[in-house]
């Protein structure tokens, strides 16, 4: 290539100078670009956890009044009840809150904790499936405690109660329409003797899983608490029926 | 010899890469002054294949452009018309046609090479 002659050897330089703020600002805008890009993704998901998280808590004030108010309640019943000669009909209410699961429950039980066995599936050849908890695990358990006479049973903080459903939706469990994950754990009110007998009895609901090497802990406690159902049981079929009828 | 301005190129982009990231909201006028930058650029190698290059033209011309294509555009923003898209065109064809004249000259000096190389042989 020829020097022209009215620039001499520094044409170079130039265009090196040139080359290195261009380059400076193809490296700002790569590097914007690529920060909006992870930015954005980072956003999106950050308020969905904050949406989720707001909702769980929202969801967690709202059951902390609904027990509060209902314990409230029955206060106002009570004394109303006892400056109108009702005591007895309050003390037949607050049985039948009690016996509904509307009332956190307090007395000797035991506390059972259970979660997915040591064993791996491919260790032994059998599927993940035998492994894990299941819906039916719970079930067999929860059998086997009304059985031996327990009288208030949560499991993972959801009080279990005339028409509390266990089922399973894919890997998960749900209590009374509310995902649980594991560990699972039974709070139960009753006879400690009875319950723990009942639960460790041979061939029993509890000797499968821990066969299995599922993580199995049964302890008895002096006080254990239940709480309340959140959501009280409406009655949209059912009707009470108030007349005697005649065969 | 050549290679020096690409090294130039990827340090410059290197360094900034490093550093921290600028507003977003200045990523168009970034990218409008990168578009006049090399235009600029070809500009100059065009100017110096036809043998009239001038450094003081040439640099004064890298930064000027820069500045009056972001002007414009940030303008176009504060008038609500999209003179960004104005920019862009007049730019990118003038990158167009400096490309095609410097392959035009490439190809010509190419030639007049090969037929002096094949002069002086015989």
């Amino acid at each position: 290539m020829e020097e022209s002659p009215q620039s001499g050897g520094n044409w170079l330089l130039a265009l090196t100078g040139v080359c290195l703020v261009l380059g400076a600002l193809l490296g700002l805008q790569v590097k914007a670009r690529m920060a909006r890009g992870d930015t954005q993704m980072a956003r999106r998901t950050n308020a969905l956890v904050a949406m989720v998280s707001e909702a769980r808590t929202q969801i967690e004030n709202q059951r902390k009044e609904i027990a509060d108010l209902r314990i409230q309640l029955s206060k106002y019943e009570k004394e109303a009840a006892a400056g109108h000669g009702l005591v007895k009909l309050s003390e037949e209410l607050q049985n039948a809150r009690a016996a509904l699961g509307l009332l956190p429950m307090k007395g000797p039980g035991i506390e059972l904790t259970l979660d997915d066995s040591v064993m791996k599936a491919d260790e032994t050849g059998g599927t993940s499936d035998l492994f894990v908890i299941h819906d039916f695990d719970l079930i067999g358990i929860i059998n086997e405690l009304w059985a031996a006479g327990a009288e208030a049973v949560s499991l993972n903080g959801q009080r279990l109660v005339n028409g509390s459903a266990i089922t399973c939706s894919g890997r998960l469990i749900q209590v009374n329409k509310v995902t649980i994950p594991p560990p699972f754990t039974f709070e139960v009110i009753g006879n400690q003797e009875n319950l723990m007998s009942a639960l460790n009895i041979r061939d029993g609901a509890l000797d499968r899983l821990r066969r299995l090497e599922f993580v199995v802990k049964l302890t008895p406690k002096d006080e254990v608490t239940v709480p309340a159902i959140s959501i009280a049981p409406k009655f949209r079929y059912a009707k009470p029926v108030l007349e005697e009828s005649g065969p | 010899m050549i290679a020096l301005p690409l090294v130039a190129l990827l340090i410059g982009f290197l360094t900034v890469y490093w550093l921290p990231a600028l507003p977003s909201a200045w990523s168009g006028y970034v990218a409008i002054s990168i578009l006049a930058g090399a235009d600029a650029l070809i500009g100059g190698l065009r100017a110096r294949l036809e043998g009239r290059f001038d450094e003081a033209v040439f640099v004064t011309g890298f930064f000027a452009n820069m500045l009056i294509a972001a002007l414009l555009s940030y303008a176009g923003e504060k008038l609500d018309v999209d003179l960004y898209l104005a920019v862009t065109l007049a730019l990118g064809i003038r990158i167009f046609t400096n490309l095609g004249r410097i392959r035009a000259l490439l190809v010509a000096a190419q030639r007049r090479r090969r037929s002096s190389g094949a002069a002086g042989s015989e």
